[in-house]
């Protein structure tokens, strides 16, 4: 319910109203107005108009202070602009600030802040003028020369100004090194640079360190930037081989720091195959099974990291998620050598099962004869493929069924934790130390582990685990289970055998992206011609 | 951090893989258990050495920021804040801040923590405002009411009665109070069981928490305090310089008076008493308390642990030696959807006060507060009387739910107080004066 709230929020302010983790816990919308007045502001006053007289604007200020214990003298000015926001608006706004012009006390910056982002908005959709461009350039220079270091907002606003001016955008790039005194810079302020930088026929180096950055930063680019790209690609009569690698170095980026771009991005890459029928061709596909695109019959490639980045990921495993500076909180020290002696002994394994995620798997609340059961016939399923398992689980699983511990037992190894003890390093511990062709069996994401190795080491995790992992999806009612195996084949942008780049996009664009296990549904098959 | 050298040296030796010779691993086993098993023999030294304390060195975080760099950082972060008061968000103006609210705000991480930040600030502000403004009515009414007062009484020709604060009854102050209950505490800390309240976890809780621990262990003591039969309750590895002791010297400026009857160790407490009678409660473990033992000292951490989740009090108990228990919170409660089984410090000291007296669990635990406890059988038998009753009664248009009300609670009223149920609607059963015996038939509703 409170989601049509805020992205009604997000439409009338043009996109720029940044979303604070306050908001979404109180009603209550900040630096704005509840919504059934504000249609009523709109419709009277701002819908069809393009100036309002002084008295108007008079009035509409004063209901403004009387109607809202939160807006005061201070913040109307600045609430009414953001108010006015969308691209029709643009001299609306600036008949309201030459209004508070000429009552002599001036707008202040928050105000021109916001006039600024207007002008941005406009910009997307028609070219400015001179006057109007000249009007950006001198309140820009008043706001920078007001102080030595601006806070992140007003340089973020004159990031926005300064780019919708055509000679002027080169100014906005200190800014941004500004913006890094106080936090780190907006997804906004990143994306409308980039943006820029790629409209412009010899800036793409500038756009590209941009983009890199931002990824670092962990953001997300928005779908400007590529449109941009794309859009600069297909007005250019370039040459086939420049054409050609600008596509390869968007496609690598994006396979590098494993975007998943918006269906916008996806519809404009169909597009450019379209006009340039000769350079690219642009289909949507399907992915088959054992990963097989549709359309070019080609196979992606497997998911398997390189032995490289496996060492890297073994040795930092147990230092990073299991000690983590104190060994007591997760285990103990006499635990963890058993554990390893007994790895030494019996590895190397085919699989490593977790056994209480296993047995728990169809409900918490079920007889432990049930659970050791299920255990039993999920070591069977491995049994029958002739493979080795390690079983880990904790003390207590000694009272479980006798008859299927036994089974257990004697068909795979089987290590009991203290009752206390996590037992998910362990598990992964082991199959680590087996070697790169060790899977094992548990349906737990794994996200703390992931986050507890760093931020280098994710990703290799991440592909080593959706080369790895089994997860039992469930037991059906006559005692078979349904084991859902691991996904061998790549699931980011990446080139196949033949040299067909595959690109997977999702349908709107999300500025914080969780980490999905999931197959995209949507595929693009872009065959480069040479 | 309780950063023990030892395990960690081990657990690095076979990341390393090196052979570790077994006889070295029982050795630092043994030390680790040496003294438990000598602190029999010596019952009666009163030496009890701590095999963990270690001087704390100071963690730097870098070079240390510049007074330029600082004096920068602030007034970027001044323009920030009243550049985002223009623009209408939840920041108060610029002359409401203080020199301690900025060097709070220099010393946050992010952006965003300080948005929040000025958020409660604002919010303080807006209180404040709105205090002062009912303050101003308030006295406006007064004035009205004494001018009326005082033209009535010119006017009344009759004598005039009131008693005007006069009264038979001797005025009790609170400092009587007080010092009655501080007499008994002095007489606790002579006889009564003890009981630790563990200070230890300063580095583990951000500032907010650290307040809001600060809090709750004030309210340990004054319910203590209150209680009567207090325990002789020992605050250990207290940090007089971390947030969380200087907050509650803020509500208990005499902390440290040597006559004020609280007990402010900087020592731990295995320390100050032998670890076979210490008792670590935690929730992370899996025995339960089944009795109380008056001649065990128990443990609680004092830490609030909202954003951590990691088990600290039992990776402390386990380096320690010590044995360790939780509360029997499962078999004795039925626990709702409401906000987990975390309780509070003070909760913890009243349900360990009221098991000392009665040795009662259900008792004790009336003072988990009922919001987070659901009780199921009596709610569905509730309703199902009630529906049987209900329709009947409202065609007499006869109140009976406070009768319902005092069957089910007569079978759970105990010697402290009814229990309070769950709110209950109560349909059809407001009495209309408009329409009462009006003759016409009440519409139902239709839902």
């Amino acid at each position: 319910m409170y989601n049509i709230r805020l992205l009604r929020q997000l439409r009338w302010f043009g996109g720029h109203h940044r979303l604070m983790a306050s908001q979404h816990k109180r009603p209550q919308l900040l630096g704005s107005v509840p919504s059934d007045q504000l249609e009523q502001l709109k419709s009277n006053y701002f819908a069809r108009r393009q100036e309002l007289s002084g008295d108007e604007w008079q009035s509409v200020r004063h209901s403004l202070i009387e109607g809202y214990k939160h807006i005061n003298d201070h913040n109307v000015d600045a609430v009414i602009l953001g108010v006015c926001s969308g691209p029709q608006q643009l001299s609306l706004a600036k008949n309201y600030v030459d209004y508070l012009r000429s009552t002599g006390a001036g707008p202040n910056a928050a105000t021109l802040g916001r006039l600024l982002r207007v002008y941005n908005t406009a910009y997307h959709t028609r070219p400015l003028s001179e006057a109007e461009q000249r009007e950006i350039l001198q309140i820009c220079d008043s706001l920078q020369a007001a102080h030595e270091t601006l806070d992140a907002t007003s340089c973020e606003q004159v990031i926005h100004g300064l780019v919708a001016t055509t000679e002027h955008w080169q100014r906005a790039l200190p800014l941004l090194e500004m913006m890094k005194v106080t936090s780190t810079p907006s997804v906004s302020a990143y994306s409308a640079l980039a943006e820029k930088a790629f409209g412009q026929s010899d800036q793409a180096e500038e756009a590209w360190r941009l983009l890199e950055e931002m990824t670092l930063a962990r953001k997300q680019p928005r779908c400007e930037v590529y449109l941009a790209l794309l859009n600069r690609l297909a007005q250019e009569p370039a040459a086939t081989s420049s054409l050609r690698v600008e596509l390869e170095r968007l496609l690598q980026f994006l396979e590098r720091h494993n975007i998943l771009v918006s269906q916008k991005v996806a519809q404009r890459l169909l597009q450019l195959g379209q006009q340039l029928p000769q350079q690219l061709r642009v289909t949507a596909s399907r992915l088959g099974p054992l990963g097989k695109c549709q359309e070019c019959r080609q196979h992606l490639q497997p998911v398997a990291i390189s032995d490289e980045e496996f060492r890297q990921l073994s040795e930092c495993f147990l230092e990073k998620v299991l000690i983590r500076g104190d060994v007591f909180q997760k285990s103990t020290p006499e635990e963890m050598l058993r554990f390893k002696q007994y790895v030494e002994k019996t590895a190397p394994y085919d699989c490593v099962i977790d056994g209480l995620n296993v047995a728990y798997s169809t409900g918490a609340k079920k007889a432990p004869q049930q659970l050791a059961k299920l255990l039993a016939t999920v070591v069977r399923h491995f049994k029958e493929r002739h493979k080795r398992v390690l079983v880990l689980g904790r003390e207590h699983m000694r009272k479980w069924s006798k008859s299927a511990m036994h089974y257990v037992q004697n068909n795979a190894s089987l290590f009991l934790t203290n009752n206390l003890s996590h037992d998910d390093p362990f598990l992964l511990y082991a199959t680590i130390r087996s070697g790169q062709e060790t899977d094992f069996f548990s349906r737990d994401l794994m996200r703390t582990h992931a986050f507890l190795l760093g931020a280098e080491l994710k990703p290799i995790f991440r592909r080593w685990q959706q080369e790895h992992q089994f997860s039992l999806v469930t037991q059906t009612q006559t005692g078979k289970i349904i084991v859902k195996e691991p996904i061998r084949h790549r699931l980011s942008v990446h080139q196949a055998e033949g040299g067909s780049w595959h690109v997977p996009y999702c349908d709107v664009y999300t500025p914080n992206p969780t980490d999905s296990f999931d197959v995209p549904e949507h595929w693009l098959c872009l065959i480069l011609n040479t | 951090m309780l950063k023990t050298l030892r395990p960690w040296r081990l657990a690095s030796h076979m990341l390393k893989g090196c052979a570790i010779p077994a006889r070295r691993v029982s050795d630092s086993f043994k030390t680790f258990d040496g003294d438990n098993a000598f602190a029999g023999s010596e019952v009666n030294s009163k030496k009890f050495s701590n095999p963990f304390a270690q001087a704390s060195p100071a963690i730097s975080d870098g070079p240390a920021e510049t007074e330029e760099d600082r004096g920068k950082r602030r007034k970027v972060l001044q323009l920030e804040a009243d550049i985002a008061h223009q623009e209408g968000r939840r920041v108060p103006a610029l002359e409401f801040f203080q020199d301690h609210h900025w060097d709070h705000v220099l010393s946050l991480p992010t952006k965003s923590a300080r948005i929040k930040y000025y958020a409660f600030l604002w919010q303080i502000n807006m209180k404040k405002e709105a205090e002062r403004r009912k303050k101003a009515q308030r006295a406006e009414d007064t004035e009205r009411r004494i001018a009326d007062m005082r033209k009535e009484r010119e006017e009344n020709t009759h004598i005039i009665y009131g008693l005007a604060h006069t009264s038979m009854f001797l005025r009790i102050y609170d400092t009587t109070i007080n010092h009655w209950q501080n007499n008994r505490l002095t007489r606790a800390m002579q006889f009564a069981p003890k009981m630790v309240l563990d200070c230890s976890y300063d580095k583990h809780m951000n500032n907010r928490e650290a307040s809001y621990a600060a809090k709750q262990l004030m309210l340990c003591f004054a319910e203590n305090r209150l209680n009567d039969e207090p325990f002789d309750l020992h605050y250990c590895n207290a940090q007089l310089e971390g947030k969380c002791m200087q907050n509650l010297k803020r509500y208990i400026p005499t902390m440290l008076n040597p006559e004020f009857p609280m007990n402010v160790h900087k020592q731990c407490f295995t320390e100050l008493f032998d670890k076979q009678n210490l008792v670590y409660l935690t929730p992370h473990c899996r025995e339960d308390l089944v009795t109380y033992n008056p001649d065990d000292i128990y443990i609680v951490g004092a830490m609030v642990d909202t954003m951590n989740n990691e088990p600290l009090s039992l990776a402390k108990a386990k380096r320690l030696g010590l044995r360790m228990a939780r509360l029997p919170l499962d078999r004795y409660l039925q626990w709702g959807s409401g906000s987990g089984k975390s309780l509070t410090l003070n909760q913890m000291i009243n349900i360990m006060l009221d098991l000392k007296k009665t040795g009662n669990w259900d008792s004790a635990l009336k003072h988990v507060p009922r919001r987070k406890v659901v009780d199921m059988d009596t709610q569905r038998r509730a309703d199902d009387s009630r529906k049987a009753l209900g329709t009947r009664a409202r065609k007499l248009n006869v109140r009976i739910d406070h009768l319902l009300d005092f069957e089910e609670e007569r079978r759970h009223t105990t010697a402290f107080a009814t229990p309070q149920t769950l709110r209950q609607r109560k349909e059809g059963m407001e009495f209309q004066l408009d329409t009462w015996a009006a003759g016409k038939k009440k519409k139902k509703r239709e839902n």
